[in-house]
C-alpha cells in the first residue's frame, strides 16, 4: 500500500515516459518517490499504436509495450503509482502542499510530468457525439469501424500515423488538412503513400461541423478555402488530432509561471519559478514533444532533484532560496 | 466488491489496461470480453453502454443487482462502483 500520510521526498505529477524515467532515476537513489497518474500510464505514448524512433528497439514496438515496459522498470526500483489526480499544489514553508483525490499530501520536491492531451476542434456536433462517432483515440476506438467510412482532421505526425492505423479497419478515409500542406514528418508522408488507396487527403479544408441523426455520426461540413464554397464528407465517425494541449489546469493558483499557450516556463535546471516544483516532459514550454526527449528530460529533471534534496536537507529554507536566486 | 464486472475492451486500448490494473489494485474479480477476437459481440458493447463506440466500457453488476455501466477509463465512477 502507498503511504499517502507522510512527506515524501519527491511527488511526480503523471506516469507517462517523462515521469517514469525520472522516477528509475530517483528510486534507483532511494529517493521516496510517489507518482501521481490520473489516465493512462505511458500518457499519450501509451495510446499511440506505433512507436519507430525511441532507441534500442531496432524493429519499433507499439506504445502500450514501451509504456509497459517502462512502468516495470520504474516499479522493479520501489516507484509507487498512485491512480489518481492532483487537483492544486502550494509552496508551503520548505515543503509542497498537495491537494489530490486520495487525500491532501505534502512532499520537498514535485517534478511536473503531466504531458498533453489533443486538442478538440471546437466545431458544433464535436461535443454532441464524443465516444459516439466523434474520437481522439484511435487504439482504443478504431475497432468499431470496421468496414465503414472515416474522417481524420488534421495534418501532423499523430493525424497521419493514426490514419494509417485506422486503414486496419476501415474501408476509406478523408483526412482534413487545413493548410495547404502536411506537417507530418517526411518519413510518415512517406508511408502514407503506400495508403493512398485507403486515404484521400484534402488540403486547404477547414472542418465546421459535425452531423448526424439518431445518435450517429453521417456526415463533416467543411469548408474549401480556395473556392469558398461548402464540402461534404459523409462519414460513420471523425477522428481528431489537431494538437495538444498542455495538462495544466491543475496549476491556476499555483503561482507557477506558463508561457502564452499554457506549459510550463522551467529554468537550467528544469526548475519552474517555485522553488523545489521542477517539470520535464511535453508539459514543459520548448518540449520538442517526442518520447525519446521525455525521457531525456525525466532523467535530468531527476538529477535536477536529487541536487536540490541534498541542499534542501542540509541547509535553511532562505538558504535555499539563495542558493537558486529566488 | 461488487457482484460481477465485465470489461469490454480491445488489444490496442491502454485505458482498458488501466480499468483493469485498478481492479486487480483493489481484489475484484472481472471478466473481459476482448472486441477483437470476438468482433461479433461489437454491438452488445454498443447496447449496453447506449450507443458508445469506444473502449473500456466497464458493466458493474453490484451486490442490489444493480448494474452501471462506466464509458472510457473513469476512476472517479469506476472506484465507488465497485466499493
Amino acid at each position: 500500500m502507498v503511504d499517502l500520510a507522510s512527506t515524501h521526498d519527491l511527488i511526480v505529477v503523471g506516469a507517462g515516459p517523462a515521469a517514469l524515467s525520472a522516477a528509475i532515476y530517483t528510486c534507483r537513489e532511494d529517493i521516496d518517490t510517489l507518482l501521481f497518474e490520473k489516465g493512462a500510464v505511458g500518457g499519450l505514448a501509451a495510446v499511440t499504436d506505433w512507436v519507430d524512433n525511441y532507441p534500442g528497439f531496432a524493429k519499433g514496438l507499439p506504445g502500450l509495450d514501451l509504456s509497459e515496459a517502462m512502468r516495470e522498470q520504474a516499479e522493479r526500483f520501489g516507484a509507487k503509482i498512485e491512480l489518481g489526480e492532483v487537483t492544486s499544489l502550494k509552496k508551503d514553508g520548505n515543503l509542497i502542499k498537495l491537494e489530490t483525490t486520495s487525500g491532501a499530501m505534502t512532499a520537498k520536491a514535485v517534478l511536473v510530468a503531466t504531458g498533453s492531451e489533443y486538442r478538440k476542434i471546437g466545431v458544433p456536433g464535436e461535443e454532441d457525439y464524443y465516444a459516439r462517432g466523434v474520437h481522439y483515440c484511435a487504439t482504443c476506438d478504431g475497432a468499431f469501424y470496421r468496414d465503414k467510412k472515416l474522417v481524420v482532421v488534421g495534418g501532423g505526425n499523430s493525424a497521419v500515423q493514426e490514419g494509417m492505423f485506422l486503414t486496419k479497419f476501415a474501408t476509406h478515409i478523408d483526412m482534413l488538412v487545413r493548410g495547404d500542406k502536411l506537417r507530418a514528418s517526411d518519413v510518415l508522408q512517406k508511408d502514407l503513400e503506400a495508403h493512398k488507396d485507403k486515404i484521400t487527403v484534402h488540403f486547404n479544408t477547414t472542418t465546421d461541423e459535425i452531423i448526424g441523426a439518431n445518435n450517429k455520426v453521417t456526415k463533416v461540413v467543411g469548408t474549401d478555402k480556395i473556392t469558398g464554397k461548402k464540402v461534404e464528407f459523409p462519414t460513420d465517425g471523425v477522428f481528431v488530432f489537431v494538437g495538444l494541449d498542455p495538462n495544466t489546469k491543475f496549476l491556476a493558483g499555483a503561482s507557477v509561471e506558463l508561457d502564452e499557450r499554457g506549459f510550463i516556463k522551467t529554468d537550467q535546471h528544469l526548475m519552474t519559478n517555485v522553488l523545489g516544483v521542477f517539470a520535464a516532459g511535453d508539459v514543459r514550454s520548448g518540449a520538442t514533444l517526442q518520447i525519446a526527449s521525455a525521457t531525456g528530460e525525466g532523467a535530468t529533471a531527476a538529477l535536477m532533484v536529487r541536487e536540490y534534496l541534498e541542499n534542501h536537507q542540509k541547509i535553511s529554507n532562505t538558504a535555499v532560496q539563495t542558493l537558486y536566486g529566488e | 466488491m461488487a457482484k460481477d464486472v465485465t470489461i469490454f475492451t480491445t488489444n490496442t486500448c491502454s485505458y482498458c489496461s488501466m480499468v483493469k490494473r485498478y481492479l486487480d489494485m483493489k481484489g475484484q474479480r472481472y471478466s473481459v470480453v476482448n472486441l477483437d477476437e470476438h468482433p461479433e459481440r461489437r454491438e452488445e458493447a454498443m447496447k449496453v453502454s447506449d450507443g458508445a463506440m469506444t473502449v473500456p466500457i466497464t458493466v458493474v453488476t453490484k451486490q442490489d443487482d444493480s448494474r452501471e455501466v462506466i464509458v472510457g477509463y473513469n476512476l472517479q465512477r469506476l472506484a465507488p462502483a465497485v466499493a
